[in-house]
């Protein structure tokens, strides 16, 4: 007769500790919170941030212990108590609705316990504790021995219409249901979420520096060095460093954009090696020669562009996209619209009198190109406020207005002498229309299209605004109030 | 409209159309007769417009206040369909093939996708740069998917954002499409909505994984049509959950781009964009395809009905300044081609080849008509300036002659065109720089070639070569007279020219001997204009002492160089001077067509201003006598256009007392009590009303009592 009690097979586990290395501690916990013989407990909640490790932590080492009766059947053949554990994983990111996730769990429990037969609908809490309790009630009533079954939800707090209750209910599930572990993956708990005292966590905190390099350095980068795999190894292990110290450290810590960093940046580092320009073993004069690539942050910004081209475009290409900006592409009158859209935000409306009407527009030239009444009330300014109003994102104007300053700048536009007049016309309309449907302006509020009140919003930035200025023949920082 | 036009304008009607009942006759019954005549192109005209004349349906209406023969209209009809035909099917194969490459690289991209596919969380991705006409997304992204539908194994879905209101809804409809695709091939166990037992709900992306797997599919492609106008939290719940199911079922993501990648980007949180493994693809812009339509439709050698410079220059202006859309250029052009066809007697002349056919078509009336052209009475008075006053007298009363004259236009245009279609290839081909070929077309057309700023830009060039380059850029004319321009259609003529080609051939020769002897003897040739214009850049009193200085140092090679290139200029200045304004050929109106005012009037409208207009100054409109000719206020305005004027008068705010008194003011005379008080606020209310329904005044929330003014005028 084996004891009641016992410790999770150390020999398997031990096997996990290589694959995730730093995380013995989170692995052993969890292994003695969910095995069948050890410490099994009703709800556990595991957290901590993205790239932790959590999901395939769990993954892993419920595959290990639900395999283990079959493998450990020559030598614990003599135990009596015969042991099985299954377990199910429902990913909250894939379940659409709440009604998505019930749903999905039931489908997941049944082939988890290998179910034959119709499954009923399941819309709601109370229908999916009597679909549980009946598929897993003919799973423990099928075999001998003690049984348990996990139920995995990951990212449960991240769930979409999920219903109110829902994970109060779920971590009672346990209590109706014998044998039943309920684990919730979640980024930060909130105190007492799920309603419930005495929910054991575990947390996965986020990799230091030196379990990120640890970690790391277990893979060899992709080019390796042409003086072998050990050469290699050092200077890859050096470059981590470097590469967390100037630019890991302060954005993006987690492990997957570190690595993606590192991978980036990896090939050119060892540019210089393999043209054969620097040895690799003065390691600090190799990282002089590369300083540049530890200052440029752009690497940070994930690019959506991963790959050049295929091969067809890629000669023509390049010297086309250059020319492919917004500014050249868009109308004349759509791009003096946005231009004046960009003002009509970016301008309190008290001062159109002072930048835009004709009279004033003399005053200002004379006093070179600042507006007159950046002058005038700076002082007043100052005491009142201080943030630019470039830094205050762009503010909701009425249609009039716009066009107004629309009229004001055309003048002053490229080739307006040439072209005839607008006013009024359809096509102005139909511009307007454009630019809302490219989402280059917003409308602002639910009024009608068709009322005079409707208002907008500018949604690009003043570098866009400024190529589109220049490409009409508008320095739109002329019109810029304070 | 006589009583005569009005029957005629009837002919198109049919009873049968507007019927509910009718009785089934089968198409094979024996009697013919009674079979409605079919509009189909007949090949020979006169034989059927002399058979069934009377009755055939007339499309067109007789012009000349219904003198027109039906022969003639027909006429016109037919050679309207034949020549918009010709038109239409060039443009639509150059349509066909502009995206040809970018559907190759797509697909192309997709097969990639689906043999190099590995465990990463990373979806591929094609951003297709379409350009912000918004109008050529829908035409690219149907072939897109139908392409993409015929050779890629997989499902290929267009969602719009018009049809993706949440996430429930895109899912909703992105496996129905995709398993209805295979449905519609035949196959009858593509939806299986239930896996292992249980009902799956219409939104779980279970059921696509199961076809997918049943399938054997080798990509999912889902096509974002508009991506700009996707709500941006939809997409990038649509990437996390693409990108989470990615390991089972193997998306591609395809994202059609208005604006560019990089706003694109900024939009998307960057949880989702990390998941994006992006590949960018370019579409080819509106303004090359619409040069190369342009080049084909409209300057092409072939092309029946010529669009004068002032039509061309206004067409491309509203292009350049509003909408950049090959489609609206198309419907313009065919606006311009009904335009013709359909309001001048003598269209029908426009094809050359009718003419020859029927030579009796040519009526009185039509004589009429030419002697009151502005054409014809520009020819006269040159006849009469040159002192040939018999030959005008002919020509004003015998209609022989005239007609006579009418087969020599024929011809007359005929040589001016391809003279001047071969003059702007020789420009285009031998510019260094390349030449904008719309504004080309339109300098030509004006008559202006010769003294316009793409000759003379060819002719200093000329001047500032070296004998190698000179004989790159005789040897770069000689190749476009023998092989004419592929783009228009135009065919080689160095047969035909005995004049600028036999020049070319002998300039040729004779510089290439030079060249060589300057090879031999070392020395470098130029010209004397080349030395000059170095000598130029000095300050100006060494400048005239170098000047002198030069010149004696010329060589006998450079002096016979100096008048080799002179020469040079010599042809080409006489060849462009040749060439005769189109405007002022004899009947260029029947195949010039240069009215820009139809086009203007329906494809500009300008409803703001015309509204701000019968409101400002109703007499316009309403053209009545009690208003004459009024500025500003008057009682005899109609009460919505007083107001109107009173409104404009306001600020922002406007207090409906005041408005009310100074319009009862108005419309009651004051103390002569022309009307009620109560007549005259019915009126004002719905003044009043009228203008809130034109938005242009609504109640203010900031005061009581008060309207707050929307709308301003002239905006």
């Amino acid at each position: 007769m084996a004891a009641l009690f016992a410790l999770p097979n150390e020999l398997r586990i031990s096997s996990l500790y290589a694959r995730f290395p730093c995380r013995e501690q989170q692995i052993r916990s969890l292994a003695t919170l969910l095995s069948v013989r050890a410490a099994p407990c009703r709800n556990i909640i595991l957290h901590g941030l993205e790239a932790t490790g959590k999901t395939s932590i769990t993954k892993a080492l419920l595959e290990s212990l639900s395999t283990e009766p079959e493998a450990a059947n020559g030598t614990a053949n003599e135990d009596s108590i015969h042991e099985s554990l299954r377990f199910a994983i429902i990913k909250s990111a894939e379940c659409i609705t709440g009604r998505h996730l019930l749903e999905q769990t039931v489908g997941v429990v049944a082939k988890a316990v290998e179910w034959k037969g119709a499954i009923g609908r399941c819309e709601n809490l109370s229908q999916l504790v009597v679909e549980l309790s009946r598929l897993l009630s003919s799973w423990t009533t099928s075999g001998e021995g003690q049984h348990r079954f996990v139920l995995v939800f990951d990212g449960i707090d991240h769930q979409r219409d999920a219903p109110p209750t829902l994970l109060q209910a779920l971590a009672r599930l346990g209590e109706i249901i014998p044998s039943l572990t309920t684990l919730f993956l979640v980024t930060s708990p909130r105190p007492q979420f799920l309603h419930f005292p005495g929910v054991p966590h575990i947390l996965f905190p986020s990799y230091t520096k030196s379990e990120l390099l640890l970690i790391l350095a277990l893979q060899l980068p992709s080019p390796l060095l042409p003086t072998g795999e050990k050469d290699t190894r050092e200077t890859y292990t050096r470059f981590l460093s470097a590469v967390y110290d100037s630019l890991s450290k302060h954005s993006g810590r987690d492990l997957l954009s570190f690595r993606h960093v590192a991978s980036q940046l990896w090939p050119r580092f060892i540019r210089p090696i393999l043209s054969g320009e620097l040895s690799p073993t003065p390691f600090s004069r190799l990282l002089l020669a590369n300083r540049s690539l530890f200052q440029d942050d752009s690497v940070l910004v994930s690019s959506i562009i991963s790959t050049p081209p295929p091969t067809s475009l890629s000669q023509a290409g390049t010297t086309k996209t250059k020319q492919h900006t917004l500014a050249n592409l868009l109308p004349h009158t759509s791009r003096l619209l946005l231009i004046a859209s960009y003002l009509a935000s970016y301008n309190p409306p008290r001062l159109d009198t002072v930048l835009f009407m004709k009279t004033s527009l003399q005053k200002r030239r004379k006093k070179g190109g600042g507006t007159a009444l950046t002058r005038t009330t700076k002082a007043s300014a100052s005491k009142s406020r201080k943030i630019s109003r470039k830094l205050l994102g762009p503010q909701a104007f009425v249609l009039e207005r716009m066009l107004a300053i629309f009229h004001a700048i055309k003048e002053e536009s490229r080739g307006a002498r040439g072209r005839g007049s607008v006013n009024g016309s359809a096509d102005m309309q139909t511009a307007i229309a454009t630019l809302c449907s490219l989402r280059l302006l917003l409308r602002v509020g639910n009024a009608d299209v068709l009322d005079g009140g409707a208002r907008y919003r500018v949604a690009v930035g003043w570098e866009v605004i400024r190529n589109i200025g220049r490409s009409v023949g508008v320095e739109v920082e002329k019109w810029i109030g304070d | 409209m006589s009583v005569d036009e009005e029957t005629h304008s009837h002919a198109g009607f049919d009873t049968l159309d507007h019927q509910q009942v009718y009785v089934y006759t089968p198409a094979n019954a024996p009697d013919s007769a009674n079979r409605p005549a079919k509009r189909r192109k007949v090949a020979g005209v006169q034989g059927s417009i002399s058979a069934d004349g009377p009755a055939q349906i007339l499309r067109f209406e007789p012009l000349l206040s219904g003198l027109e023969s039906s022969e003639c209209v027909a006429l016109r009809h037919q050679t309207f369909e034949r020549a918009w035909l010709k038109t239409e099917t060039q443009v639509q194969t150059i349509l066909d093939d502009a995206n040809e490459d970018t559907l190759e690289d797509v697909t192309a991209f997709v097969h990639s996708t689906s043999k190099a596919r590995r465990f990463s969380e990373r979806v591929p991705t094609g951003f297709i740069v379409t350009g912000p006409n918004i109008s050529s997304q829908s035409p690219l992204f149907r072939q897109l998917s139908s392409r993409l539908r015929t050779e890629i194994n997989g499902p290929a879905v267009v969602l719009r954002s018009s049809d993706a209101s949440n996430l429930k809804a895109v899912l909703k409809q992105l496996i129905r499409d995709s398993i209805t695709q295979s449905l519609s091939r035949g196959d009858e166990n593509g939806l299986r909505a239930e896996q292992d037992g249980r009902k799956l709900l219409n939104y779980d992306l279970e059921t696509l994984h199961s076809y997918v797997e049943a399938h054997g599919s080798e990509s999912v492609v889902i096509a974002f049509q508009d991506s700009e106008a996707f709500d941006s939290s939809l997409i990038s719940e649509l990437v996390k959950l693409i990108s989470s199911w990615a390991d089972r079922i193997p998306f591609v993501l395809l994202f059609g781009i208005a604006t560019s990648l990089d706003l694109f980007r900024e939009r998307l949180p960057s949880s989702a964009s990390r998941l994006l493994n992006g590949v960018q693809f370019d579409v080819e812009q509106t303004s090359s395809l619409l040069e190369r339509i342009f080049q084909k439709a409209v300057a092409g050698y072939e092309v029946p009905l010529r669009l004068g410079s002032g039509l061309v220059s206004g067409l491309m202006e509203r292009q350049d300044d509003h909408i950049q859309s090959v489609q609206s250029f198309v419907a313009a052009l065919k606006y311009a081609y009904m335009c013709h066809f359909y309001g001048n007697p003598l269209s029908f002349l426009c094809d050359s080849s009718v003419g020859d056919d029927h030579p009796n078509l040519i009526m009185s009336h039509h004589i009429e008509v030419i002697r009151m052209l502005p054409s014809f009475r520009g020819m006269l008075g040159k006849l009469v300036d040159n002192k040939q006053l018999a030959r005008a007298k002919a020509l004003l009363k015998d209609g022989k002659c005239l007609q006579q004259e009418i087969e020599k236009s024929q011809k007359s245009r005929a040589i001016l065109i391809t003279q001047l279609l071969r003059a702007m290839s020789l420009i285009a081909s031998s510019s260094q720089e390349p030449v904008e070929k719309i504004g080309l077309y339109v300098t030509a057309f004006r008559g202006e070639l010769a003294e316009s700023e793409h000759v003379k830009r060819v002719l200093d060039s000329i001047k500032r070569m070296t004998p190698d380059d000179l004989l790159n850029f005789i040897q770069i004319l000689s190749n476009a007279i023998d092989n004419g321009c592929t783009e228009t259609g135009l065919a080689g003529w160095a047969d035909e020219d005995d004049e600028l080609f036999p020049q070319m051939r002998e300039l040729h020769s004779q510089v290439s001997a030079l060249a060589v002897h300057s090879i031999k003897s070392g020395i470098p040739i130029r010209s004397s204009y080349a030395i000059h214009n170095k000598g130029l850049r000095t300050t100006v009193i060494a400048q005239r002492v170098q000047l002198s200085y030069e010149n004696s140092t010329l060589t006998d090679q450079d002096k016979e160089f100096t008048t080799l290139v002179d020469r040079l200029i010599g042809h080409l200045k006489v060849y462009f001077s040749q060439l005769a304004n189109p405007q002022e050929l004899f009947l260029n109106e029947a195949w010039l067509y240069d009215w820009t005012l139809p086009q203007k009037s329906a494809f500009t409208p300008r409803p703001r201003e015309a509204i701000e207009l019968a409101l400002s100054t109703p007499i316009r409109y309403l053209s009545c006598d009690c208003c004459e000719s009024i500025e500003g206020l008057s009682s005899t305005h109609p009460p919505t256009a007083m107001l109107y004027q009173m409104y404009l008068e306001t600020g922002s705010l406007i207090n409906i007392f005041d408005l009310w008194s100074a319009f009862f003011e108005m419309v009651g005379g004051g103390e002569e009590q022309k009307c009620d008080e109560r007549d005259a606020l019915v009126m004002f209310y719905r003044g009043l009303a009228d203008l809130k329904s034109l938005g242009m005044v609504k109640q203010s929330k900031k005061k009581a009592d008060h309207l707050a003014k929307l709308a301003w005028k002239g905006l």
